[in-house]
């Protein structure tokens, strides 16, 4: 991956500052910082924030907070956990997880499972159950993590395919739902929740059809490029 | 690849047990239909917390509800509340007329010493607030016949957190110093026991029940 320099860029606009803004050096270092050695200690640490009781409560005093961002927590901190994991590691993981399959269909029926308002409302009265779904939201981010790549654009847009609709359409339900679903919840954060979820489909969908399009793009060049242009007669 | 389709299986065997448990077997999606189920194939012996109001003085509730040929339809409210309490204030305005044609043909009848009886309780979940007075007010503005409709709260606040788990009561401050809860009409038998919880809707059905259960029930 290539990255412009930030002074390049910073060069190009109107000179405020003749330094480049701190914020953009650490963006410009962030991939270089993110090495897998230093990622399981964040996923880690995320980890522990995450079971901060107060955290938890504020994260899951919120319907749209408690699935739009403790969700996707949870998997972030499972997916830099699985930085840790050695090639031998991923090698006998591979064996039960061929083109990723295992993992995305973990995946889908973990996401699926949790979108049933009885386990939002369950997972607060029940220790046990919030132990469950938390673990269940780790090992969903290691999943992901261990299966995008081999899973390809096939295997991964079926997996798409069948979880954006989804998330749409349980969206669109809390939209138009006159009850709450949720006895923990408002009525105005189920319908904040139901049209994040529709937004949050739209764009992953979109976000997916736009790296497979660069992609082939790219690969179109690359070919363009390799095959060497015959000299004009005449 | 054939490890894969193993593994891939086994966790679609175990999201559908998951997912059987979840939903009851696929008939419920809420905590609150999980709720109405659970308490019509288990019905729940009503907790021995103290309780008070206008006209009834400090009692264990399951005291109170445990009444020979009485069965007991019970809301939970809060007086300042100004939506959905209101609403069911107004559908126990309507038991209670009901109610008291009930009283009048049973008057007319000759035994009308052991008639079963159905009647009315409200108890109030900001306790701290509605004190016996504050809930005479409120009965008064509501006009609740003493001998049907009743009114309680519980004083202490752990015993009230007590109870409201026990009846899987949820009650929400909605952040404007009002409280959104899962307003029902719960069904108590001449036992003390919660045996069944109706939709705020079904006020006839809940009544017919009610009305059936203090029928039938043994002397």
């Amino acid at each position: 991956m290539t990255l412009h320099p930030p002074r390049a860029t910073s060069a190009m606009l109107p000179a405020t500052s003749a330094a480049p803004a701190p914020w953009r050096r650490a963006l410009a270092a962030l991939p270089a910082a993110c090495t897998p050695a230093r990622q399981w200690p964040t996923g880690l640490v995320l980890l522990a924030l995450l079971a901060v009781p107060g955290l938890r409560q504020l994260l899951e005093a919120s319907m749209a907070r408690h699935m739009l961002l403790q969700f996707p927590l949870f998997m972030l901190a499972g997916a830099l956990l699985a930085g840790g994991l050695g090639a031998g590691g991923r090698r006998a993981v591979a064996r039960w997880n061929g083109h990723g399959i295992s993992g995305l269909v973990a995946t889908g029926l973990v996401l699926s499972l949790l979108m049933v308002p009885r386990a939002l409302d369950l997972a607060l009265l029940s220790p046990a159950i919030e132990l469950a779904k938390c673990a269940a939201l780790v090992l969903t981010g290691v999943a992901l993590r261990l299966s995008w790549q081999p899973a390809g654009w096939l295997v991964q847009g079926f997996f798409l395919g069948n979880l954006l609709p989804m998330m749409a359409v349980a969206g669109q339900l809390y939209i138009d739902s006159p009850v709450r679903v949720c006895n923990a919840y408002l009525l105005d954060d189920q319908v904040q929740l139901g049209q994040w979820l529709v937004r949050l489909a739209a764009a992953l969908a979109f976000g997916w059809l736009a790296l497979v399009a660069i992609a082939l793009v790219r690969k179109e060049n690359a070919a363009q490029d390799s095959v060497p242009i015959p000299p004009r007669a005449g | 690849m054939l490890r894969t389709a193993l593994v891939s299986v086994l966790l679609a065997l175990a999201a559908y047990a998951s997912a059987t448990w979840l939903t009851h077997d696929f008939q419920v999606w809420t905590a609150e239909g999980a709720r109405r189920l659970e308490v019509a194939l288990h019905p729940i012996d009503a907790p021995p917390v103290p309780v008070d109001g206008p006209g009834l003085a400090l009692q264990p509730l399951a005291q109170w509800l445990a009444a020979p040929r009485t069965v007991t339809v019970v809301d939970f409210i809060y007086t300042r509340c100004e939506t959905v309490c209101l609403s069911l204030g107004g559908i126990f305005q309507q038991m209670q007329a009901s109610l008291r044609q009930d009283r009048a043909a049973a008057l007319k009848a000759a035994d009308a010493s052991d008639a079963a009886i159905v009647r009315l309780l409200s108890i109030s979940f900001d306790g701290a607030h509605d004190t016996p007075a504050v809930l005479q007010a409120y009965a008064a503005q509501m006009q609740a016949d003493p001998a049907l409709w009743h009114f309680a709260r519980v004083p202490d606040n752990a015993q009230l957190q007590q109870l409201l788990r026990r009846f899987q009561v949820v009650v929400v401050p909605d952040g404007r110093g009002d409280f959104e809860h899962n307003a029902a009409l719960l069904v108590v038998d001449a036992r003390g026991r919660l045996v069944r919880v109706f939709d705020t809707t079904e006020q006839q059905l809940a009544l017919d029940y009610a009305r059936h259960l203090a029928r039938t029930a043994p002397p």
